[in-house]
């Protein structure tokens, strides 16, 4: 009887104590944030979407052989003799750009933000940007482009015959 | 029919894939007699990603990623693992400051995973307040991930040779600020949960692991500690700069019941916070200048092998890697301290009750991404 009337003074004690902590936290701002309509403000460093400025590009593919999952899917050929051969911006070096680029391809739903690719990058023309919200209703909108003369977002032309590699499609 | 004709029969029950107490997708298959559990089976494999499998066939660097993926509540100890085997493959020294940095981090990772297996033990127990807490202030551990590497979960900060990138100018305040803030909260933690008498009445006395059953099952880490061993590889096999730090190993002292019950093993966990707030402060004052990452013209070991272990908050995590010369490993194999916790969960749960079951469980503290890998 006495343990019994002792342990529920004990139970009873604990409650208290806890209710009056988390009364306390009431009070406190508000640890969460209403996510659609307040976004938090994301560091530098953030590894979100991948960006590739191609005009900066020097296709020497580093960066599809240091992905671990092999989502980059680079065509390069190399331009003719009489071809004029541009340079990369002045931030990324000036490197000769030896190589048409028709197709620079990420396909994100392979992608696993490792940012192995971006170290890689001579030129660092290939970035991470801050975008983590570019979830769509078909995976095949998740292979972006970033190909010489064509727009980056979505890949439009599948298989094109000039691609070096099949991508998913279906 | 004759009373003396009427027989027992033992039920079996699944508890699991999807049971929020099995932290993942784990199904035990308790054979129970009444309430009693007379045996408590474990299927695992639900989660297995072939990490071996594809490691090699993938070079060294390119294996981080899938590191991270194993115990995706302490990335950053995984990713130290696994760099200090390769970098003892290549025979390279790291900066010194790449070390602290390390360590740093791997620390805080340690913080938040104990802040989750404590959150979410309390969660299994019945009790929903310290889960948002703990949660609450692992975010703030998140946000300093966030800001050294850019990610909140999957890190790859820590690369084979030292980190990616330096400290983020502002963050060794982020981080000394977080320290003051959270050392008041552990005692929170501690009136709301660990001294709670419904709290001691569940955990006390139940799952007890005996020294000699957790030797021999091979237990590391809390769960060892749990049980009264002190043993702790950052100080008995110190490697990285532990030797340079200062710290208690923390043990389980039955103070409530059994030495080596559930709950030994969470005040364990909860004792290893606060030391290592202890260890993030020392290193914050004793981190010196330099380069963050030992150049690396590329990764490829001469052929051998290497094996190394290191101190994860879930207990000892090894990798062995045997080399062949070339661009990619030839075969590496992770040793899980999951893996050997879950394998003693029928000895600990025999005779137990049901509801015991869900405290011992949490009580080990099992990643299921870990074990399957
Ligand atoms: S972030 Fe990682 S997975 Fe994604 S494209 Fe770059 S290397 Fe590949
Ligand atoms: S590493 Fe950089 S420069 Fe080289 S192909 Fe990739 S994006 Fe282009």
């Amino acid at each position: 009887m006495r343990t019994y009337f002792y342990e529920l003074y004990q139970s009873l004690d604990a409650i208290l104590k806890g209710m009056l902590l988390t009364a306390k936290v009431a009070f406190l701002k508000k640890a969460t944030i209403q996510y659609p309509f307040v976004k938090r403000a994301l560091p530098p460093r953030t590894r979100g979407q991948l960006f590739c400025n191609i005009n900066d590009c020097i296709g020497c593919k580093l960066c599809a052989i240091a992905c671990p999952v092999d989502c980059i899917y680079i065509t390069a050929n190399k331009k003719g003799p009489t071809e004029e051969v541009n340079f990369t911006s002045e931030t990324s070096g000036k490197k000769p750009r030896r190589f048409h680029l028709p197709q620079f391809d990420i396909d994100f739903t392979l992608c696993c933000w490792c940012g192995l690719c971006t170290d890689v990058c001579p030129t660092s023309c290939l970035y991470m940007t801050p975008n983590y919200e570019f979830s769509v209703q078909n995976r095949q909108a998740l292979i972006w482009q970033f190909g010489e003369s064509q727009k980056p977002g979505p890949k439009e032309d599948f298989n094109r015959p000039q691609d070096q590699l099949k991508l998913y499609v279906a | 029919m004759e009373p003396s004709e009427l027989k027992t029969q033992e039920l079996h029950i699944n508890m699991g894939p999807q049971h929020p107490s099995t932290h993942g997708v784990l199904r035990v298959e308790l054979v129970t007699d009444g309430e009693i559990v007379k045996r408590a089976i474990p299927h695992i494999g639900y989660l297995h990603r072939c990490f071996e499998k594809h490691a090699e066939n993938i070079d060294y660097m390119g294996v981080m990623p899938f590191v991270d993926r194993m115990d995706y509540v302490a990335s950053m100890n995984n990713d130290q693992t696994y760099a200090i085997t390769v970098e003892k493959l290549l025979g390279i020294e790291v900066p010194k400051r790449a070390e602290y940095i390390r360590v740093i981090m791997a620390e805080l990772n340690r913080i938040s995973s104990h802040l989750l297996a404590v959150g979410t033990y309390g969660l299994d127990i019945g009790t929903f307040t310290p889960f948002f807490w703990c949660f609450r202030d692992r975010e703030l551990i998140l946000d300093i991930f966030e800001m050294a590497s850019g990610a909140r979960l999957l890190y790859n900060y820590l690369w084979i040779g030292g980190v990616w990138m330096d400290l983020t100018p502002g963050i060794e305040e982020k981080i000394s600020e977080f320290c003051t803030y959270f050392e008041p909260k552990i005692a929170e933690l501690d009136t709301l949960l660990s001294y709670n008498p419904i709290f001691i009445q569940r955990t006390a006395n139940v799952g007890v692991i005996p020294l000699e059953t957790a030797l021999s099952y091979g237990l590391t880490g809390p769960n060892l500690r749990g049980s009264g061993k002190k043993w702790d590889l950052r100080r008995d096999e110190p490697y990285s700069v532990y030797p340079e730090l200062d710290f208690d190993v923390q043990v389980g002292r039955g103070e409530q019941g059994t030495v080596g019950d559930c709950w030994d093993r969470y005040i364990v966990r909860v004792r290893e916070m606060r030391e290592s707030l202890k260890i993030v402060r020392q290193s914050l004052k004793q981190i010196p200048p330099g380069p963050h990452r030992a150049t690396l013209r590329r990764v490829q070991p001469r052929a051998g092998e290497a094996y190394a272990k290191t101190e994860n908050p879930r207990g000892e995590l090894g990798f062995y890697i045997v080399s062949d010369g070339s661009l990619t490993p030839y075969r590496i194999k992770g040793k899980s301290p999951c893996f050997t916790s879950i394998s003693a969960l029928d000895e600990i749960c025999r005779d137990a009750m049901i509801a015991d079951v869900v405290a011992i469980i949490g009580s080990l503290d099992i990643v299921l991404g870990e074990v399957d890998r």
